[in-house]
């Protein structure tokens, strides 16, 4: 009986896995086929895989999109982390009514699709672009900014913090940690995996951000992973092959960066730091 | 910030009053400090986001092509009742949510739950596939679902073959199975996504529970209704909020599936709201209007899933 | 409680210098923030690398001007463009915004009327009538010449010379026919051959805009805005004729552009009817060099249509910011002025442009042998000038998105005066 269910999961898991996998695996043989054999939908690996990879590093140059797009996903992830997580803490550990009521104006803030808020948006960096340049129009930093703050994380943040033994708080009180010594030392180990989780979400979503990064930035050396594939399919003649293999490497970062943070999820682990 | 307030917090935190070194700063640091925590994103999403959506709200008031906009009053909160596009937006917009949240939900809750069994082999080889789809690019997912659907693509072939048709589907061209696509599309590209959140909830939960519901002889449909479940009731309704704001908000998949139709058939209000600005002669005004109808919808359904999860008192 | 603030500040400082920093390194490389700002640069926006592009940078070689200025070149894809465009001049920030920009020509309008005084006018800069007819109405704006014509959407029937001769046909049999013809040309074809004559998107009625320009008529009046669906005569008959197709099952239905392109790159249907700029893409597939050959558009069954439509194309505008001068004048002695320039263009990119003058040159005069030696250059160019003028207004593609619905309606048995009147109906309601 064990045995047979047992079975059932890992066929029913496979199943799911190749459903999953199958188109990143079309994109895989992509890259080493010339266009009209992608357009064909050709499943067979072909022979194009240098040409395609010379196209991508040299006459395209993804070296220095892939580069501001790594710059702008950490400081995002980083940013993200630390202050959603103290807000999340916030709201939940030190609960009062008015920051019970502050949080539910703050969840309003994701409910408004982006493309509306954006002219204005652009206008509020246009205006500040003389004066500080660097968080002006067509700087990394006017793109981070307004990505970095979000009450998304901050609301995952607050929900997993209800799971979090509040009693923790409270010893860390007593062995005489200030307020943020109990969140550094006490909170941030124990939540490991819930930061684990949001470093990928943060990061994957900055990775692939598109709308914004588009408006706000304007020299092509600024130019993110995203902007740079969008610009390769404009042509009246594009060049499949070549748009697979910029995105087959722009997948890899955020695969990674799951690959890596997964291994956080053991389970039990905040059973056994409540030992 | 009143006397009811404070006795909340007392009571929250009983043990609070036994340490002495604080007692000095008194009650009044120990309110504020709770603040401190949350200053720095409540102004920065004050700017980054209450800022421009105060303008949208007054821009929703507004109408004209491009920068001749001028203030119409109700004018466009009326147009909305009277615009077939709008209504199928609105309409298809409902459908996806109904039918494709709860499935997406209930599928990742049942994926994370196998894949933290300890016991399970190639755990991480399983993780990273179902997490796939939602790095896997738009264009080459998007390419793909249309082989897949077409006239002559795999999936028609294999239900000819086994005879579960007697001549081939256009998915794409048929209103209702340009739906169905849709939904599967947006499920299979979100469900791993949503996974994580709980995978990384499990982490939280107390082992040892399970081991004592073992030792009374629940079976694992019982310790997942009875343990998991209440459990992870904050990030079930997490994802649940989450991703009603995601499905009324769906654009990207649409766009590069069908491009809302065939006709109108599978348009959302986010596509709607992209082509007022962008693909047509812009109407900003009126655009903000339609953005303004998700932010009401998406309130009232935050609400209601706040109540049902018994959060709100 | 003075050590958190002080983690604090220092985190989101260090975070924040960051990302200054590497802001600013990145910036060193150029003065494009400023870009449209200072009068020594001035940049230019458009689409496609292998075309407009590169265009652009032949037309950066040729200038001859005295302006002392550099050009820099942006590339942006289409969608990109109009959506930097619209939030940025809708803001009214002109930061960030370019000098020159390329536009399509179904667009110009809306951009024109939806930002007043954005735009440069050309009026006293080029002179119109040096450039095809058809472009100058789309092109200007309460009787100023704001655009500078570009490239030309002239349309043409690539066809596969091998399948028809299978069934019996040539080339010459397909020279200058009606779409009626061609539907039963069609259904010859596909006896002998097993293959489809075109390929049918349900989601662009690219094929119905072409048919309806042979005859002169748009989706809306000469005003530009009024939507122009019931009682069109034209656009019925563009209707009744794209539902024989669909009945004469002599059609590929494809969802996206890729499967377009996919579909003759495989050889799987025997004409493509669009612009002439699908050139590369068709000789893409080099195994089928030689099977191919380009004739005139078929015609709609009517007095007065003619075997000459456009599909796209696009043309440029100069900006109403700081460098606009400088602008008008690399404008003027390249794209404006330069036959030879023109010439280069065919020769090393296959653009071909509206500008009159350029048709005499060798250049135009090539033969291409992966069309059996035809000159096609030389035949779009003539077919060009026989384009009847339309004003594509505002409303293309808000009109377009309606039709699409409208015509679903119809292939499933709705009388089609009634679905007109739906439309136009519609049309009216939505374009307020």
């Amino acid at each position: 009986m064990k045995n047979i269910k047992r079975v059932f999961i890992y066929v029913f898991l496979s199943l799911a896995a190749i459903v999953s996998i199958f188109p990143f695996l079309w994109m895989l043989v992509s890259i080493t086929n010339k266009s009209s054999d992608v357009t064909k939908g050709r499943l067979l690996p072909g022979t194009h895989l240098i040409e395609n990879m010379t196209t991508l590093f040299e006459s395209v140059d993804i070296v220095p999109a892939l580069v501001n797009s790594t710059i702008i996903a950490v400081i995002t992830t980083v940013v993200t982390l630390l202050l959603a997580s103290l807000a999340g803490y916030g709201f939940e550990i030190h609960r009062s009514r008015g920051k019970d009521i502050v949080f539910n104006i703050l969840l309003l803030s994701m409910m408004i699709p982006f493309a509306a808020i954006m002219v204005p948006l652009y206008r509020m960096f246009g205006s500040i672009s003389d004066t500080a340049p660097l968080f002006g129009i067509d700087s990394l930093g006017a793109v981070i900014l307004p990505t970095a703050t979000t009450a998304f994380f901050i609301f995952f943040f607050r929900q997993n913090t209800k799971m979090f033994p509040k009693d923790l708080v409270e010893a860390g009180r007593i062995d005489g940690l200030s307020e943020i010594g109990v969140f550094f030392r006490i909170y941030m180990p124990t939540m490991k995996t819930t930061y684990a989780a949001a470093a990928i979400i943060t990061f994957m979503n900055s990775w692939n951000n598109y709308l914004w990064p588009l408006v706000i930035l304007q020299s092509p050396e600024k130019r993110t992973i995203p902007l740079l594939i969008s610009n390769l399919g404009s042509s009246y003649s594009p060049d499949y092959g070549v748009i697979m293999s910029a995105i087959v490497i722009a997948t890899l970062p955020t695969a990674l960066v799951f690959f890596l943070m997964q291994k956080h999820f053991v389970a039990g682990m905040m059973g056994s730091v409540k030992g | 910030m009143n006397q009811q307030a404070t006795k909340k917090d007392e009571l929250d935190l009983p043990l609070r009053y036994k340490e002495t070194r604080r007692e000095k700063t008194g009650v009044f640091f120990k309110k504020k400090v709770g603040w401190l925590f949350v200053i720095v994103s409540v102004i920065a999403i004050t700017i980054f986001n209450f800022y421009p959506m105060v303008q949208a709200f007054l821009l929703s008031f507004q109408s004209g092509m491009g920068s001749n906009l001028e203030y119409v009053g109700l004018a466009n909160w009326q147009r909305l009742f009277g615009d077939p596009t709008f209504i199928a937006a609105l309409t298809n917009t409902s459908i996806y949510l109904l039918i494709q949240v709860p499935l997406m939900i209930v599928l990742a809750l049942f994926f994370s739950v196998l894949l933290n069994d300890p016991n399970l082999k190639f755990k991480g080889f399983f993780r990273i596939a179902i997490f796939l789809p939602c790095v896997t690019s738009l264009v080459a997912y998007s390419v793909i679902f249309k082989y897949l659907f077409g006239v002559d693509g795999i999936i028609n072939v294999f239900l000819l073959k086994f005879g579960f048709i007697s001549e081939t589907i256009n998915f794409l061209a048929d209103p209702f199975w340009a739906k169905v696509v849709i939904i599967l599309a947006i499920t299979w590209r979100w469900t791993g996504y949503n996974m994580i959140f709980y995978l990384a909830a499990l982490q939280n939960v107390d082992k040892s529970i399970y081991e004592a519901a073992k030792i009374d002889g629940a079976n694992s449909i019982q310790q997942f209704f009875q343990i998991t479940v209440p459990m992870l009731k904050p990030i079930i309704l997490f994802t649940s909020i989450t991703s009603t704001i995601g499905t009324l908000q769906i654009f990207d998949e649409i766009v590069n599936i069908t491009n809302g139709g065939p006709g109108n058939a599978t348009i959302s209000i986010s596509q709607y709201i992209y082509n007022l600005s962008f693909e047509y002669t812009p109407d900003f005004g009126y655009a903000s209007t339609v953005s303004y109808v998700i932010v009401i919808l998406v309130v009232i359904l935050s609400i209601i899933q706040f109540r049902v999860a018994g959060e709100k008192k | 409680m003075k050590k958190f603030y002080l983690m604090l500040v220092l985190l989101v400082g260090l975070a924040v210098l960051a990302a200054c920093s590497s802001g600013d390194e990145e910036a060193s490389g150029g003065s494009s923030a400023e870009g449209a700002g200072s009068a020594d640069t001035i940049t230019a926006w458009a689409w496609d690398p292998a075309f407009n592009i590169a265009a652009l940078e032949k037309a950066k070689e040729a200038y001859n001007g005295d302006g002392d200025f550099e050009v820099k070149i942006i590339e942006n894809a289409q969608d990109d463009i109009i959506q930097k465009l619209n939030t940025g001049l809708s803001s009214g920030t002109t930061k960030g915004m370019p000098n020159i920009v390329l536009i399509e020509d179904y667009r110009a309008q809306s951009f024109l009327q939806a930002y007043p005084d954005a735009f440069h006018p050309l009026t006293d800069v080029i002179n119109p009538e040096d450039f095809a007819d058809y472009k100058i109405a789309t092109t200007s704006h309460n009787g100023e010449q704001y655009g500078l014509p570009f490239d030309s959407g002239v349309a043409g029937l690539y066809v596969r010379t091998d399948y028809l001769e299978q069934a019996g046909y040539t080339a010459e049999d397909l020279t200058n026919i009606t779409w009626d013809e061609y539907i039963e040309i069609g259904k010859k074809v596909k006896e002998a051959t097993g293959k489809n004559m075109l390929t049918l998107d349900p989601n662009d009625l690219g094929q119905i805009r072409m048919m309806i320009q042979t005859n002169g008529s748009w989706y809306v009046k000469e005003d530009g805005s009024t939507p122009n669906l019931a009682g069109n005569e034209t656009l019925a008959k563009a209707f009744e004729t794209y539902k024989k197709m669909m009945d004469a099952d002599i059609g590929k239905i494809v969802s996206d552009w890729s499967q377009f392109v996919g579909a003759f790159n495989s050889g799987d249907v025997a004409s493509v009817p669009t612009g002439n700029w699908i050139t590369p893409s068709i000789k893409q597939e080099a195994e089928q060099s030689g099977k191919w050959a380009v004739v005139p558009m078929p015609r709609l069954d009517m007095e007065g249509a003619v075997n000459a439509s456009n599909l796209g194309g696009s043309s440029w505008y100069i900006l109403n910011v700081d460098g606009k001068e400088e602008a008008a004048d690399f404008m003027l002695n390249t794209f404006g002025s330069n036959a030879d320039l023109y010439q280069t263009l065919v020769k090393d990119i296959g653009a071909l442009g509206t500008y009159s003058a350029a048709a005499e040159g060798d250049a135009y005069a090539v033969e291409d042998e992966f069309f059996g030696g035809q000159q096609i250059i030389t035949d779009f160019s003539k077919w060009t000038d026989e384009i009847p003028g339309v004003n594509y207004g505002l409303h293309t593609y808000a009109i377009e998105d309606i039709l699409v619905t409208g015509m679903q309606d119809y292939l499933k048995g709705t009388e089609l005066t009634k679905v007109l009147e739906n439309v136009q109906g519609q049309a009216e309601a939505q374009l307020k």
